[in-house]
């Protein structure tokens, strides 16, 4: 009977959990799929299901415009903060440079409030005249990314690998070869994950962007919550709009899954 | 001798060398913004005129420090932040240790979990709004049925910062669970049979192995959470702008209003630097801890 409990008891506890963290989400699945008068009915009605709402959402709202501000504003920042990065991430591991000192300071860029830094952007952008500007959005995120991926990336060049970067440089490679030829393209794997991680941060992003964006440069998160206001609470729509704006990033979860345990805990744990 | 020392210079030189471009990008948007941010504390800055020409001193932190709207807005954010960070610490240890102890549906489990982590707080706070309507929602409708009364989940002063407390552990409670399993995974086996020889109980060994063992882990997991937890502002603006009242007006939410609604520059800086002193305190906490789980 102990024994049978023993097995029992944790299932049923991860059973309710599960429930609890995935009833939601098949609710906004099915309310995403029904017509905008269903959707409302209390009790619930199952009704007639659709794609309605998905192209409906295309159709009425500049959905395509904020996806693509979402893409280039993470994919900009991206780019730009990751062989920066990447650089400097392997000066702290290997030729420690800058000490703690300088660690410690990357890791608090990384944590700080966006809220201390966006009155500070805001009222940069305002004096050169790039307010409202995808430029200004992507600056704004390169605070976020590029804290985060130079703390990440450290973790990946500390180890074994120096090993093989000094049998490069015993025969007769630069500094500058090893880190190219030999160190970046080991690390390869985690850089492409911690760059993922990157963009999926920036593919959230939400206060920079309602600060700092015009009409035409809103992202995804800003126009959603926008959507809300703009035709009283649509909620068929918006669940339809919830689903699409969550596809890439669980796209990308099988990428990065190795590497997001260490992600989430800034490299402290594998 | 030498040579080896001239190898170090160059190493150094090196070094500086490839952080260059990096630092000089994160001190141009990361530390002028904060710099701007303090040097606009100490002056009477508008959005109106905007020039540093009055020297005010500590004018704007006496003003920020004296309103009770921004005292509020702190003890509610600590209130907050403990609230959060227990609970799914509470939550999050639990189903950790569940899925530690199983095999079979681990990976169903773990997938159905990383789920909300990865959900935008935007999303969450609006399909939360949409559940929890007073009269349309399917929160209430529930409630009903089992004979419940319906709730006023976010237009009650009392209750809309315990939803906000909810949602926000529906949304992050992933998150403890993720790091406190990968601690539990990598727990060494020994102890735990030792302890079995001698007869000790599943509640011994948790206290007297699991939890010694974990405490690194569980310390980095818990000042990690709680600095994000500061910084909370998306889920307030989708759910509730800081209301009813100012009943959940969280500080980062507060800042934003005295900046962007007020347009109360000054004082929103002297709040943002005193927010800033917070957060800097518990990132030389989780500095050293992480130090010492590597």
């Amino acid at each position: 009977m102990n024994r049978l409990a023993k097995k029992i008891v944790p299932h049923v506890i991860l059973a309710i959990f599960s429930l609890v963290i995935l009833m939601p989400l098949i609710w906004i699945l099915r309310v995403s799929l029904t017509d905008k008068l269903t959707a409302y009915k209390i009790p619930p009605e199952i009704g007639t299901l659709g794609l309605m709402n998905y192209i409906g959402i295309f159709e009425q709202y500049p959905f395509v415009s904020w996806f693509t501000n979402s893409f280039i504003v993470a994919t900009a920042s991206t780019m730009i903060a990751l062989p920066l990065a990447t650089a400097m991430a392997y000066a702290f591991a290997r030729l420690n440079t800058g000490g703690a000192l300088l660690r410690l300071g990357v890791l608090a860029s990384q944590m700080l409030p966006p809220i201390i830094l966006v009155l500070p952007l805001f009222g940069v952008f305002l004096l050169v005249g790039l307010t409202q500007s995808r430029i200004a959005l992507i600056v704004a995120h390169l605070t976020i990314s590029l804290p985060f991926l130079s703390w990440m990336l450290v973790s990946f060049f500390e180890g074994d690998m120096a090993r093989l970067e000094e049998a490069a440089r015993v025969d007769g490679a630069t500094r500058w070869q090893a880190f190219f030829y030999v160190a970046v393209p080991v690390a390869a794997p985690g850089i492409l994950a911690a760059g993922l991680l990157g963009f999926i941060l920036s593919w959230n992003e939400f206060l920079f962007v309602l600060v700092l964006s015009g009409p035409g440069t809103q992202t995804l998160p800003v126009g959603l919550a926008s959507l809300e206001t703009h035709a009283g609470v649509e909620i068929a729509p918006l669940a339809a709009a919830t689903v699409v704006s969550l596809l890439p990033v669980f796209a990308l979860l099988p990428f990065l899954r190795k590497h997001l345990i260490k992600g989430l805990s800034l490299g402290a744990l594998k | 001798m030498s040579r080896s020392l001239s190898m170090e210079a160059a190493d150094r030189r090196f070094g500086w060398l490839m952080s260059a471009p990096g630092l000089a990008l994160l001190l141009a948007v990361v530390l002028f913004p904060v710099f701007w941010a303090l040097f606009t504390s100490v002056h009477e800055f508008t959005l109106i005129a905007p020039n540093f020409d009055t020297f005010t001193g500590v004018d704007n932190y006496v003003t920020a420090i004296s309103d009770p709207a921004f005292r509020h807005s702190l003890w509610l954010t600590a209130f907050f932040v403990f609230a959060v960070v227990l609970i799914e610490f509470a939550i999050g240890f639990l189903v950790a240790l569940m899925l530690n102890s199983v095999e079979r549906f681990k990976p169903i489990y773990y997938g159905i979990l990383l789920c909300p982590l990865l959900m935008n707080p935007v999303i969450v706070g609006l399909i939360w709004r949409m559940f929890l309507h007073p009269s349309l929602g399917i929160v209430n409708y529930l409630l009903t049925v089992i004979g419940f009364e319906p709730v006023n989940w976010l237009g009650s002063t009392k209750i809309a910062i315990w939803t906000i407390i909810m949602v926000d552990i529906w949304h992050q409670v992933s998150f403890m669970i993720v790091l406190l399993l990968a601690g539990l995974s990598a727990l060494p086996r020994e102890p735990y049979e030792a302890a079995r020889v001698d007869g000790a109980s599943v509640f011994q060994s948790f206290f007297y192995i699991t939890l010694p063992l974990m405490m690194p882990v569980i310390i980095v997991t818990l000042l990690i959470r709680m600095i994000f937890a500061v910084k909370t502002y998306d889920l307030i603006y989708i759910m509730t702008r800081g209301g009813p009242g100012v009943a959940t007006d969280l500080v980062s939410y507060a800042i934003y209003r005295t900046a962007f609604v007020s347009l109360n520059i000054g004082e929103a800086s002297a709040m943002s630097a005193i927010l800033l002193a917070f957060i800097l305190l518990l990132t030389g906490y989780l500095y050293r801890y992480m130090r010492t789980l590597t």
